[in-house]
């Protein structure tokens, strides 16, 4: 029976993925796939800590499956390897000074990783991205126009789509619908056609690094469906500390590891 | 009141004359163009100027895009790599005969046009070079329609016209939150909504050579596809004469796309 793990957002934060990743070894099913949604890194130098720690699971680890995120597909245009020429939209959001701060923040050997990674993945009829089917920015919410849902996931003709964008957890079913469409052309009118949609869902996974002390994530087992969404608290302010401290080496030792 | 909705036009200035007059014989009150007025076809000049001396309000089609912008499309924008390199060969030639003003105005056009409950686009609401075929997954369609917020989404860019019914539309959906253990039963239902391809001016592929476009009456909510017959083979013989791939005017005479069709026509290009 296969169990996957499905996160998003570390956004540079070592210590919440160090956490998520002691919470998948605790699962009673264990899970044999983790999918790693984009956003591994933010404008932080400890996001490389967090790349090396991805690249380098230990002997009872899953190894993680990574597509691009928003601040992956950022520092790829300031390198000059993205989509757009420009790094339009994290000016917009975070101020020109972003940009420096987001440069010196990952060294540049770790910028070819980075391009390495997958816009999305796609297992069995399940999408794994950061945004969706679209952008990698597109932030699809419980508050998404059912029809633009629906959109998102017939575009890579998936059943179900995993997304971390928002950050939320949330699980979004369509249960069914109907359109009737009808077609005229110069040489022929259709009859009006009821068109069904099957089920779908789509499945926000949670965050790991941005809010600190609490990462969530999803666990999802394809074969029965099953969607648990699991809370993670850690560090000091939580009582976490001293286990934490035991389980884990000092960083600097870590990365030797 | 009749609203005239034509597009593709591709230099094809005899096709655009033809069904001009016929506009003006329908007695259409407002006319629309959805862009494609370059490309292919020997007269990029002259329609562009006769689209701006009519004062015909104009979004921008992935062709005038490209003679702006310069080629930057993927192998995808092509259903094939000989369609690829003939469609380079025109794109090339009319980069170089079109005049400074001609592509200072293809510049400034808008990428979508709204007037009351009717959105006109090029391709699709969401990109020039998507291609809105009838066979596109009815639910699909019916996104590009709601995300404009119209009624009726007009588009060209597969020229082949056709008009597009998607009534009593509805989904069922389930939110289940964190931490919420009810989960939320909501529904959605939308109202009639069409997606009308006005075809092609001047590069048909609906199986003959007239040019076709549409109209719009408002006060009955009546929809006719228009196929107009003119001297297509004077535009050919002007195809060949300037040097453009005569398959171009092979194809302008039969009213068909050579090549296979995309595999993916749905496919956006991002780059």
């Amino acid at each position: 029976m296969t169990n996957w793990a499905i996160l998003s957002g570390i956004e540079g934060n070592l210590a919440a993925y160090e956490a998520v990743l002691a919470d998948i070894k605790r699962q009673r099913q264990p899970i044999e796939e983790l999918y790693i949604l984009g956003d591994a890194i933010a404008a932080i130098p400890e996001s490389t800590n967090v790349i090396q720690r991805i690249r380098s699971p230990r002997p009872d680890e899953p190894v993680p499956q990574v597509c691009q995120g928003w601040w992956e597909e950022q520092l790829l245009i300031l390198h000059g390897l993205g989509r757009t020429g420009e790094p339009t939209e994290l000016i917009e959001r975070y101020g020109i000074e972003m940009v420096k701060t987001l440069w010196d923040a990952i060294p540049r050997e770790m910028v070819e990783w980075v391009r390495s990674l997958d816009f999305g993945l796609f297992e069995l009829d399940c999408l794994l991205i950061h945004g969706s089917s679209v952008d990698v920015g597109d932030e699809l919410t419980p508050d998404t126009p059912a029809i633009q849902m629906l959109d998102r996931l017939m575009r890579m003709d998936a059943n179900m789509l995993f997304c971390g964008r928002s950050g939320l957890t949330f699980q979004y079913e369509i249960q069914q619908g109907s359109v009737t469409s009808s077609i005229t052309t110069l040489d022929q009118v259709t009859t009006p056609q009821a068109i069904l949609v099957k089920p779908r869902q789509v499945i926000g996974v949670g965050n790991i690094g941005r809010i600190p002390g609490q990462a969530t994530y999803t666990l999802y087992n394809p074969y029965t469906n099953h969607i648990e969404f699991r809370t993670v608290r850690y560090g000091s302010g939580k009582g976490f500390q001293p286990l934490k401290d035991k389980l884990f080496p000092p960083l600097n030792n870590r990365l030797m590891t | 009141m009749k609203i005239a909705v034509m597009s593709c036009i591709h230099g094809n200035y005899e096709a655009l004359n033809a069904v001009l007059s016929d506009i003006d014989d329908q007695n259409a009150d407002k006319v629309y163009c959805l862009g494609d007025l370059v490309g292919y076809g020997p007269h990029p000049n002259a329609v562009v100027e006769m689209i701006r001396a009519l004062d015909i309000p104009t979004c921008q089609g992935c062709w005038d895009e490209d003679i702006v912008e310069g080629l930057n499309s993927c192998e995808c924008s092509y259903p094939s790599v000989l369609a690829e390199k003939r469609g380079k060969v025109a794109h090339d030639w009319t980069n170089q005969v079109i005049h400074p003003e001609v592509r200072e105005y293809l510049a400034q056009l808008p990428l979508s046009l709204r007037d009351d409950n009717l959105c006109f686009v090029h391709g699709s609401p969401h990109n020039q070079h998507e291609y809105l075929m009838p066979e596109v997954d009815a639910f699909v369609a019916m996104e590009r329609v709601l995300a404009t917020g119209a009624d009726i989404l007009f588009c060209g860019h597969t020229h082949v016209p056709y008009v597009r019914s998607l009534d009593v539309g509805q989904l069922q959906i389930r939110v289940k939150l964190t931490g919420k253990s009810e989960p939320q039963n909501t529904s959605f239902s939308a109202p009639l909504k069409r997606i009308v391809n006005a075809g092609s001016v001047g590069e048909p592929r609906h199986g003959r050579p007239n040019a076709t476009y549409v109209i719009y009456d408002n006060d009955t909510d009546q929809i006719t596809l228009r196929e107009v017959e003119y001297d297509y083979q004077k535009t050919c013989a002007a195809i060949i004469e300037n040097g453009l791939p005569p398959v171009f005017a092979w194809r302008l005479s039969k009213g068909l796309e050579y090549a296979e069709r995309a595999d993916d026509p749905t496919h956006v290009c991002e780059r």
